[in-house]
């Protein structure tokens, strides 16, 4: 399996604060892998940094062939990140637009997505007219409409109830088996872990180390049925016991 | 317009009416609201105020449209980079400190006893605060918005054209809208204390050294609503553009 992302010995501090310290992991090409672990342990920073947001205090990390245009990140804060100034449709085009592609070819894109998602949105409503659910399924698509061979999600799933967080789920990977991205994934649960990625990540408190990785064999794609198996309560257990040693539980 | 909102004009009118009635002020200086509307309504049915009112707005629109057509790209172009504004800061804020009227003996100096300096000197200072309203606005643009565009691999001119410009907007409308303001407080001013035979200001020092005092209040009235109309068109512009202000 290839490693499109490599991180060795990252090293970063804010005021002091060690969040990352001699920190490594390896990401596999065209895999979700999830990062779970306690608040402050640097999930983000981590993303941040590899994303070039932040800047690194010490260590190597290299994303094969990085490119922008191949490359997208869903934020946390994905309210403050839509435009309110253009339509639904307006907002999944910017990244089109921004790598000049022609009105016919976006319109076309756009379209296919649409159809991927088949969520019911007025396309010439504008974000703020959405609930909080539908505005991260707009930021979703938004980063998902330049086919990214690299994709990373914060939080992705906060805003939403269970029914809009399992059928994004499975729109999810629905676009992943189309077009196998490398995912990288964070999430403060478990359950959402384990449904979407093929490795898991613990992460330890401040500063950060990777506890265990743990290996997903359940077979794609997941349906709300696969969350009723054993196979899926084994590996959730296993997270938990992992993440049972950083958490004083 | 909600319904309560006449409870404003209706309770000033009040005052006005029982002040002039009780004699609080001399009649002579203070006529009845009912005398100085009367007047006002004849005034604009001779016609015999029109001409004033159209040269005055004339050269407030014009002034203004000088201020936008110099004071906008400056501003968006000095908000692009925070260094390049705090160098010209001083400046700014400088002129736009100082009561513009104070300027007036200078520009016509420039200009001459024309139309022209009084244009110029509410352009001038109508222009300043379009450029620190404007150039505030794009520095002080929302960075998640930015930092989004940016890593979807966005040139600098396309998060210009994209983002900061209506990232600006919202403040860039105030700074409009203060700027319209002040363009008719300069006109005004200016018509009373220079040659001119047009415009609202000199009609009201006229009647004034002529002592038609209800003559004096219609205009100075017909000021306030000009003023307050030409606040409102721009608010009605505002919401139009900004449809997502406030959301």
């Amino acid at each position: 399996m290839n490693t499109v992302i490599s991180v060795q010995n990252l090293k970063k501090s804010f005021n002091n604060t060690k969040v990352l310290e001699d920190f490594s992991i390896e990401v596999d090409q065209g895999k979700i892998t999830a990062i779970f672990g306690p608040n402050g342990s640097g999930k983000s920073t981590l993303l941040n940094i590899l994303s070039g947001i932040i800047q690194k205090d010490g260590g190597n990390f290299r994303i094969e062939n990085f490119n922008h245009f191949e490359f997208s990140y869903i934020f946390q804060n994905y309210r403050e990140s839509l435009l309110p100034w253009r339509t639904n449709f307006e907002n999944v085009a910017l990244p089109l637009e921004i790598q000049n592609k022609s009105k016919q070819e976006i319109k076309q894109t756009v379209e296919e997505l649409q159809k991927l998602f088949d969520f019911k949105f007025n396309w010439e409503g504008y974000p703020y007219e959405l609930s909080g659910g539908q505005q991260q399924i707009l930021a979703f698509m938004r980063a998902l409409v330049t086919k990214p061979k690299v994709l990373f999600i914060d939080e992705p799933f906060s805003a939403l109830d269970y029914e809009n967080n399992l059928r994004l789920r499975e729109h999810l990977q629905k676009y992943y088996l189309k077009y196998t991205p490398t995912i990288l994934l964070i999430t403060h649960n478990i359950e959402e872990a384990v449904h979407l990625a093929e490795k898991i990540v613990v992460f330890s408190k401040r500063p950060t180390r990777v506890i265990e990785t743990i290996e997903n064999p359940l077979p794609y794609p997941r349906t709300v049925q696969s969350l009723k198996t054993e196979e899926f309560h084994q590996v959730k257990d296993e997270v938990l016991s992992s993440f049972q040693k950083v958490a004083n539980l | 317009m909600k319904r309560y909102n006449i409870i404003g004009p209706i309770l000033l009118i009040l005052v006005w009416a029982v002040a002039s009635q009780l004699q609080l002020v001399d009649k002579f200086f203070l006529p009845d609201p009912f005398t100085v509307i009367k007047k006002l309504i004849e005034l604009i049915e001779s016609g015999a105020i029109l001409g004033d009112l159209f040269s005055t707005l004339g050269r407030v629109i014009l002034s203004f449209i000088i201020a936008l057509v110099i004071g906008l790209p400056l501003g968006l172009f000095l908000g692009r980079s925070e260094k390049i504004y705090r160098s010209v800061e001083f400046i700014i804020d400088f002129f736009r400190s100082t009561p513009a009227t104070a300027l007036f003996p200078l520009f016509l100096l420039v200009f001459g006893i024309t139309d022209k300096s009084k244009i110029a000197v509410a352009a001038f200072a109508s222009m300043l605060i379009i450029i620190f309203n404007t150039a505030y606005g794009v520095m002080h643009a929302k960075k998640s918005r930015v930092l989004a565009a940016q890593i979807m691999g966005a040139t600098k001119a396309q998060i210009f054209r994209w983002i900061l410009f209506w990232e600006s907007l919202p403040q860039t409308f105030i700074g409009l809208r203060s700027a319209i303001s002040l363009s008719l407080v300069v006109i005004i001013v200016t018509e009373m204390f220079i040659g001119t035979t047009s415009g609202l200001g000199r009609k009201i020092i006229d009647s004034q050294i002529t002592y038609e005092i209800s003559t004096m209040y219609a205009v100075i009235l017909l000021t306030g609503i000009l003023g307050y109309l030409l606040n409102l068109l721009f608010l009605a512009v505002e919401k139009r553009v900004l449809h997502w202000s406030g959301k």
